[in-house]
């Protein structure tokens, strides 16, 4: 391993205390159509400009195909970018994984079948020229009593902690997470971040990438929401779901008057938005009282519904603008979730706000049920 | 090179029996065939007899399928995220296709020993230096089918590409001298097919390039040969390996 430890013993030199954990200006990845099809090429992530600092947890949150896992592919040297830069901790990504500043728990990083747990960790641990004690990441990621097991035998959670186990092995300063939890029931994805949780030691830097609203709420500390290769919101947690704040008010107006309405709404203090669907108009606006007194007194409206924005609201605000520009930059696997994503954005498309709600109600049972 | 990690990848071929046994067991079987049951076995043929070149066509066929399938199964396994995941680790391509080739050619000295030890047994007859050198010959060449398995598997990217890999090696093999005597026209194109030189060269010290028909083949001629496609396979393997590990 003389190559390796040459290489690591160049690369530290470059290292600065100040740089960002990470920078990317300019990112681009397109792919090329895929063969027999006449699409033009697929533009996975476009032009993203993005500095995380050391210490940050940060959460890439998006949908299906927003562009999360090539953006995290290029940060850990896996895809070349088509263009622009990426810079982690003020190096490129292949040098910084070499040193072990960088590591990861990949979504499709696949195991070998016929080794144990303990086998696998002393086969990744050996490319490393310094590494944690094998046992010991073994017990921090929760797998001491599963050490000798097949990796064949285990379940999906248990493969996704032991690939955890695998990360820890550098004891890196940014650890990168690509839907972790991806397939797991609710306990063994409980489990693994009451793990991550427990392993929190002070100054690593985390980004995940999910589509969990929740994970992203209760672990980041910044959520930077990805749609369509693009950066569509980026702030904390509270900042995003400020986005959304307000009510969003709706009721049926006679059509004679509904273009005469929708001015007198335009005009109003409070309103930040108004959508027309059909026969319905909706107003998102910070003081719905005066909206729904106009709407169901002077404007003549009917059958009045009002409804508070969370963060899962935001979200599809959000990442709804960039559907049409949306790519298969992330590849199928998981078609269930796009389905899911989809059944969000045609209830958020339906005029009827209470089906929006239904839909709502039943992603959280369907949460249930994973 | 890394021990620990070159032995944990052995012990798990070593938990592969049914593996171990096609591709370490059957070319004895062929030696016995094919080798020790004619009735020309006992002919002499350079520095040694018949039954001798045919034991070393079989040592060498036995050993290229060991390494192709452990190279196509390097392959099938990269394409299953395992490269993705040795690509989040300091392990440079390059030591990895050398650790992989190290115990495809431990696994090739299982035939190799199994033919040689039957043909010792049965009547091969050849001089020491024939022996020992042919042995050596087979077993080093027998690593640049291991690039050639890795090829394979990873263009094919499937388990039906080691299959594949294992299976071309069988037209290889005919062309390459290995099965039956050629001559004329396909003889002259066969020298220019991957196992021919391989096959030419591990026998050199036997034969001293004398070929079944009574020609002669310069010893630059297998040389280059193997040199030749080791190229081949080797920028081709790095080339696709790399690929590999971005996301399809």
């Amino acid at each position: 391993m003389a190559a390796v430890a040459w290489e690591s013993g160049t690369v530290t030199t470059s290292t600065t205390a100040t740089a960002p954990a990470i920078e990317l200006r300019r990112l681009v990845k397109t792919f090329p159509p895929q063969r027999g099809s006449h699409d033009t090429e697929v533009r996975a992530v476009d032009a993203i400009d993005l500095r995380i600092e050391p210490g940050e947890v940060v959460a890439f949150l998006g949908p299906n195909g927003a562009g999360k896992t090539t953006t995290l592919d290029m940060v850990l040297g896996l895809t070349e970018p088509t263009s622009g830069t990426v810079e982690v901790f003020g190096r490129g990504p292949r040098e910084a994984v070499v040193s072990g500043a960088v590591s990861a728990v990949l979504q499709t990083g696949g195991l070998l079948r016929d080794l144990t747990v303990r086998e696998t960790v002393r086969m990744i641990a050996s490319t490393y020229a310094v590494h944690s004690p094998v046992d010991e990441v073994i017990d921090r990621a929760g797998l001491a009593t599963l050490a000798d097991r097949r990796v064949s035998k285990c379940s999906g959670g248990e493969q996704q902690r032991l690939r955890f186990a695998l990360a820890l092995l550098p004891d890196p300063r940014l650890l990168v997470l690509d839907e972790p939890t991806a397939g797991m029931d609710v306990t063994a994805r409980r489990d693994f971040w009451d793990t991550m949780h427990a392993d929190a030691s002070a100054g690593r830097t985390v980004v995940f990438a999910t589509h969990y609203l929740e994970e992203a709420d209760a672990f980041a500390d910044r959520i930077v929401l990805v749609a369509g290769g693009r950066i569509v919101a980026d702030g904390t947690t509270a900042e995003i779901r400020s986005r959304a704040s307000g009510r969003t008010v709706s009721a049926t107006l006679p059509e004679q008057s509904r273009s005469r309405a929708v001015a007198v709404l335009r005009g109003t203090d409070g309103v930040r938005g108004i959508e027309e669907r059909g026969p319905r108009v909706l107003v998102s606006a910070t003081d719905s009282d005066a909206v729904a007194r106009l709407l169901l007194g002077e404007l003549g409206g009917t059958d009045l519904e009002i409804v508070t924005a969370g963060l899962e609201q935001a979200f599809m605000a959000l990442t709804g603008d960039g559907r049409d520009r949306t790519t298969d930059g992330e590849g199928a696997g998981d078609s269930g979730h796009a389905a899911r994503l989809d059944a969000r954005l045609d209830a958020r498309l339906d005029a009827r706000l209470d089906a929006r709600l239904d839909a709502r109600h039943d992603h959280h049972e369907e949460e249930l049920v994973r | 090179m890394n021990a620990t990690f070159t032995l944990l990848e052995m012990r798990r071929i070593t938990r592969d029996w049914a593996g171990m046994f096609f591709t370490a067991v059957l070319p004895a079987f062929f030696y016995l065939i094919f080798g020790s049951t004619v009735d020309a076995k006992s002919a002499d043929i350079g520095n040694g007899n018949v039954a001798m070149y045919v034991m070393i066509s079989m040592a060498a066929y036995g050993a290229v399928t060991a390494t192709t399938s452990i190279g196509g199964n390097a392959a099938v396994e990269r394409v299953q995220g395992w490269g993705r995941q040795l690509g989040l680790t300091p392990l440079a391509d390059s030591s990895y296709i050398a650790m992989k080739a190290l115990i495809a050619m431990t696994v090739a000295a299982v035939p190799i020993l199994l033919t040689y030890v039957l043909g010792a047994i049965t009547g091969a007859k050849g001089s020491a230096a024939a022996w020992a050198l042919s042995a050596a010959l087979v077993l080093l060449g027998s690593s640049v089918f291991a690039l050639y398995g890795l090829l394979i598997g990873t263009a094919f990217r499937s388990e039906a590409a080691v299959g594949a890999a294992a299976g071309t090696l069988v037209i290889f093999a005919f062309l390459g001298n290995l099965f039956i005597p050629l001559s004329g026209a396909l003889l002259s194109f066969a020298k220019l097919t991957p196992l021919y030189g391989y096959a030419a060269l591990a026998r050199y010290p036997l034969t001293e390039g004398f070929l079944p028909d009574g020609s002669r083949d310069p010893l630059w001629l297998p040389v280059a040969n193997v040199v030749g496609w080791a190229l081949v396979f080797g920028v081709l393997a790095t080339v696709l390996v790399r690929r590999g590990r971005e996301r399809q």
